[in-house]
């Protein structure tokens, strides 16, 4: 056998080993699978059109991942017929940790290019946890405007809130323990679609 | 007192280093070679140390009277023992001025009071203002030989023509700074890409090169021995060697600071690089180097300059120029020529302790039989650091505070008096 | 690990100039909101130690603060040259009680923001140090530029005047240098020094070179001693826009930068106001939002 050959199989066995440790330490568990993802997305578009489906459909999507879902359920909701205006909102800007961070997290421009005066805006996020995220959103929202009403939408709500916030509209709801760790991974932002749970042992 | 300094190696200015004991007896030189150690004598052990004469710095300026805060007489020189010195010259850019046989008088004094001689130097104008001739007369009574306004330049040629065509008659020498006014800026650093880089004025070596042009041909027309300070600029040392031989009475110094360092150094604007004149270019530190081991340079002296560390700490444009060099010019230019072989014991003892007191008319220290004790023990294998309770000196203001250099002076011996020992 | 000061350009490497001009874009996108103001250095304190007089930069720096929701201090100092003997120490004492998180220095003496920088926790900018560095105005600058060239690699830009005196000729080359533009300086012979760049002391000649823009340096009598040029008239005849040579940068779409305050009809005439490609106002306009970005990058260490 040659030496390159070998090499690649030893890093091969290390790699899966290393894996399955962290497996066994961390327990990581998949939650949702790609079709479970996408009928969570189809489960909150159902959600969004019987509430609101007759009028204009304002949804922003909080970036990140939070713009991707807002994204395919305006996909859904455009497929039945609703008209839809799509926004992203950044919120870095109006985070409560930034003093204890030792670095910011990368910055982008918020692309809201319809009034938010007087709109009824569904905000959309990937997951709500503590309820902090989406506190930060309603501030960077009505920055922008004074909408009539706001709603939110949820792909995954884990539980664990530590504001008295709750989502309108959601699409599954997760059992995880506080210290748990939820990875979601979307098609366009991760590659694939996913939700894991690390809990640590 | 009975001394035996065992097992070292002697250096002369003339040749290498030479294994040889070295007995003293009640401030004399009793016997220099290989023996035994004589009954009832004290041995001390130098086996790899070098015993040579002591350092003479013909270049310092202790800030009494006037500015006691960064340094007084006494405090100097026990920097200069620490340092292997036993002789001292002190600049008269004091407060006031040592431009009149009265303070001259004082100074003297108070240094009658120190572990080692002090001497000092005069200024040619009152309060070195370039404007009226120093009483010099009175002053080479008290004493003085050397004249200087140190820390400026005569700006007014025929004013410096007339104190030397005077001071002939007094037997005394002309020192230089030299430094064109005008094109001196605000004598902050050399100018150069640093100066660029740094956002600051810098001083074109041409404005020292000009002076000293100006100074040496003055000095020559006149028949003054002239000695110029602190050269920092290769083309000003070519100068000084290209009069030199056409027999000029000219001798010049470099500082062991404008061999070792450059403007680049001055890194993020570090005060402790700030000098006047100011460090230049590598190049420069290259030619001054070769100037010295050629004997362009009769001699090697400090220009020590005490300075508190506020006054350091201050923007570097207003920060005062200068560093402290006594604790540490010996030990550094063991680490940094010595150790790299670029030159050895012979230049030192010639430059920075036989020349020296010859410039002065004093005898030169010798360690041979008969002579009266004035002598260092150094140890090439020891390192030092150089952190403020090290250094006696009451200012700090040295790069190399804090750092550690390869050698240490482990003894001082003058007369019947060990005025040091580690 | 974000950086504590922001003292000069020379230390920042390419990836981290491109991230905080990437990140001044979401600042300039805020200007078209109705509420400018973001919370994200809310209950921060930022001093402005001004001891050179500046109305643009300080308002600037001031407005940035501001839509960051900072608290915004202006410290008293004395406009005239600076008391010998009081030391950098002595100021940084009483800063120090004053608990800022940020300070924005302007000094005429190189390296004291930088000393400042080194003894308190608070994050220093750099509003300009004598003739040594202005790194926001090199930010803003070369902000401005990649916006009409985004793909600066291989342009040109010359930088004109009295580039001895200028900081901001210092810190402008410099980033742009960073960012691929090549650089030239032009001027009077005696005030373009030697430097890496190329250098031209005919104003022909460094047109002929091609440049993609123009920057323009004031004059600054106020930091000369000594005249370094016979007069401001053959100044504007020799090295000045004047109303022949704007015909043609025009005819050529070649942009022009001036960093402020401009002496009309010393370093222009009053026609390159109007130019269409004369990028003066967006450089004002886009100081806020690069002021921005660099305070809202810093982490001070302060408890």
């Amino acid at each position: 056998m040659s030496f390159g050959l070998c090499v690649l199989i030893f890093r091969f066995l290390f790699y899966t080993d290393l894996f399955l440790r962290i497996i066994r330490e961390n327990d990581m568990s998949t939650a949702l699978d790609p079709s479970a993802i996408s009928a969570a997305i189809t489960r909150l578009a159902d959600q969004i059109f019987q509430a609101v489906g007759q009028e204009t459909i304002d949804l922003v999507g909080i970036r990140s991942r939070g713009d991707e879902v807002a994204e395919r359920v305006a996909g859904e909701l455009r497929a039945k017929g609703a008209k839809v205006r799509f926004g992203i909102l950044d919120i870095s800007l109006y985070r409560d940790d930034l003093a204890h961070l030792s670095s910011n997290p990368k910055l982008q421009s918020s692309e809201i290019d319809f009034p938010i005066d007087e709109s009824r805006v569904i905000l959309v996020d990937d997951v709500i946890f503590t309820g902090r995220t989406i506190r930060a959103a309603f501030d960077a929202l009505f920055d922008y405007g004074r909408p009539r009403a706001v709603e939110l939408a949820v792909l995954i709500d884990r539980g664990h809130r530590e504001l008295p916030i709750s989502p309108t509209y959601v699409g599954e709801h997760l059992e995880t323990a506080r210290l748990d760790h939820v990875v979601v991974s979307l098609q366009k932002t991760d590659g694939k679609d996913a939700v894991e749970i690390i809990s640590k042992q | 007192m009975n001394l035996f300094l065992q097992g070292g190696e002697v250096a002369t200015e003339d040749a290498a280093p030479t294994r040889a004991d070295v007995w003293i007896v009640d401030g004399i030189i009793k016997a220099v070679g290989v023996m035994d150690a004589p009954e009832g004598a004290r041995v001390v052990d130098c086996a790899g140390k070098i015993v040579m004469p002591a350092m003479f710095d013909a270049h310092v300026h202790f800030r009494e009277p006037g500015q006691e805060h960064k340094e007084t007489i006494l405090d100097g020189t026990e920097a200069a023992i620490n340092g292997g010195i036993t002789g001292v010259v002190m600049m008269p850019n004091t407060a006031p001025a040592i431009d009149s046989a009265t303070v001259v008088n004082r100074v003297l004094e108070i240094g009658r009071k120190c572990r080692i001689p002090v001497l000092t130097s005069g200024c040619i104008t009152v309060d070195r203002k370039g404007k009226e001739m120093a009483p010099i007369a009175g002053m080479k009574k008290a004493g003085v030989l050397m004249l200087t306004d140190d820390g400026d330049a005569v700006p007014n040629a025929a004013l410096l023509k007339r104190s030397m065509e005077y001071a002939l008659e007094f037997e005394m020498f002309f020192a230089s700074h030299c430094e064109d006014p005008q094109l001196a800026g605000p004598r902050a650093l050399n100018e150069g890409p640093a100066s660029y880089r740094l956002g600051i004025q810098g001083t074109p070596a041409l404005a020292e090169e000009i002076c000293m042009d100006r100074d040496i041909r003055i000095a020559h027309a006149t028949g003054m021995h002239l000695h110029i300070q602190h050269v920092s600029s290769a083309i000003g040392m070519e100068t000084i060697r290209w009069w030199k031989s056409r027999g000029a009475k000219i001798t010049a110094e470099v500082a062991p600071h404008h061999l070792m360092f450059r403007d680049e150094d001055i890194g993020d604007y570090d005060t402790h690089y700030k000098m006047n004149p100011p460090l230049r270019t590598a190049e420069d530190n290259a030619a001054l180097l070769q100037g010295l081991k050629e004997g362009v340079f009769d001699l090697i002296a400090t220009d020590h300059a005490p300075h508190t560390e506020f006054e350091k700490s201050q923007a570097f444009v207003d920060a005062p120029n200068g560093l402290s060099g006594l604790d540490t010019a010996l030990v550094s230019l063991h680490d940094r020529f010595i150790c790299n072989g670029d030159f050895g014991w012979d230049l030192i003892v010639k430059r920075y302790s036989a020349e020296p007191r010859r410039m002065m008319r004093l005898g030169v220290a010798e360690v041979a039989e008969g002579k009266p004790v004035d002598l260092i023990v150094f140890d090439p294998k020891k390192e030092t650091t150089f952190t403020k309770e090290f250094m006696k000196s009451k200012s700090s203001n040295t790069p190399f505070l804090n750092k550690t250099l390869k050698g240490s002076i482990e003894m001082v011996v003058l007369g019947d008096k060990i005025l040091l020992e580690r | 690990m974000a950086r504590k000061d922001f003292l000069d350009i020379v230390s920042l490497d390419r990836e981290e100039i491109i991230h905080l001009l990437d990140q001044a874009v979401p600042f300039k996108e805020l200007f078209t909101r109705s509420v400018k103001k973001v919370p994200a250095l809310k209950g921060k304190t930022v001093l402005m130690l001004f001891y050179e007089p500046s109305t643009r930069t300080l308002s600037s720096f001031e407005v940035a603060a501001k839509r960051l929701s900072a608290d915004v201090t202006i410290f008293d100092v004395p406009h005239s040259s600076v008391t010998k003997g009081e030391s950098v120490r002595d100021t940084i004492d009483t800063l120090q009680a004053m608990r800022a998180d940020y300070i924005v220095v302007r000094h005429q003496l190189a390296g004291q923001p930088a000393a400042i920088a080194r003894q308190t926790g608070a994050s220093v900018i750099n509003a300009g140090d004598g003739a040594h560095a202005h790194p926001t105005q090199g930010l803003l600058d070369a902000f401005t530029f990649r916006e009409v060239c985004p793909e600066m690699a291989g342009k040109k830009v010359v930088i004109m005047g009295d580039i001895l005196h200028s900081r901001v000729a210092r810190s402008t080359s410099t980033i742009l240098d960073k960012l691929g533009v090549e650089v030239a300086f032009c001027g009077p012979g005696s005030l373009v020094p030697q430097t890496r760049f190329k250098r031209f002391t005919n104003y022909e000649e460094a047109m002929k070179w091609g440049p993609d823009a123009v920057y323009l340096l004031r004059v600054q009598k106020e930091r000369m001693d000594q005249p370094f040029f016979p007069s401001d008239r053959e100044y504007h005849n020799v090295y000045g826009i004047t109303e022949e040579r704007l015909r043609r940068i025009a005819g050529e779409g070649i942009y022009v930068m001036h960093p402020g305050p401009i002496n009309r009809g010393v370093e222009l005439c009053d026609g390159v106001l109007d130019y269409e490609r004369c990028l003066i106002s967006q450089q004002v306009e886009n100081g806020i939002a690069a002021r921005m970005s660099v305070l809202y990058d810093l982490k001070p260490q302060v408890s």
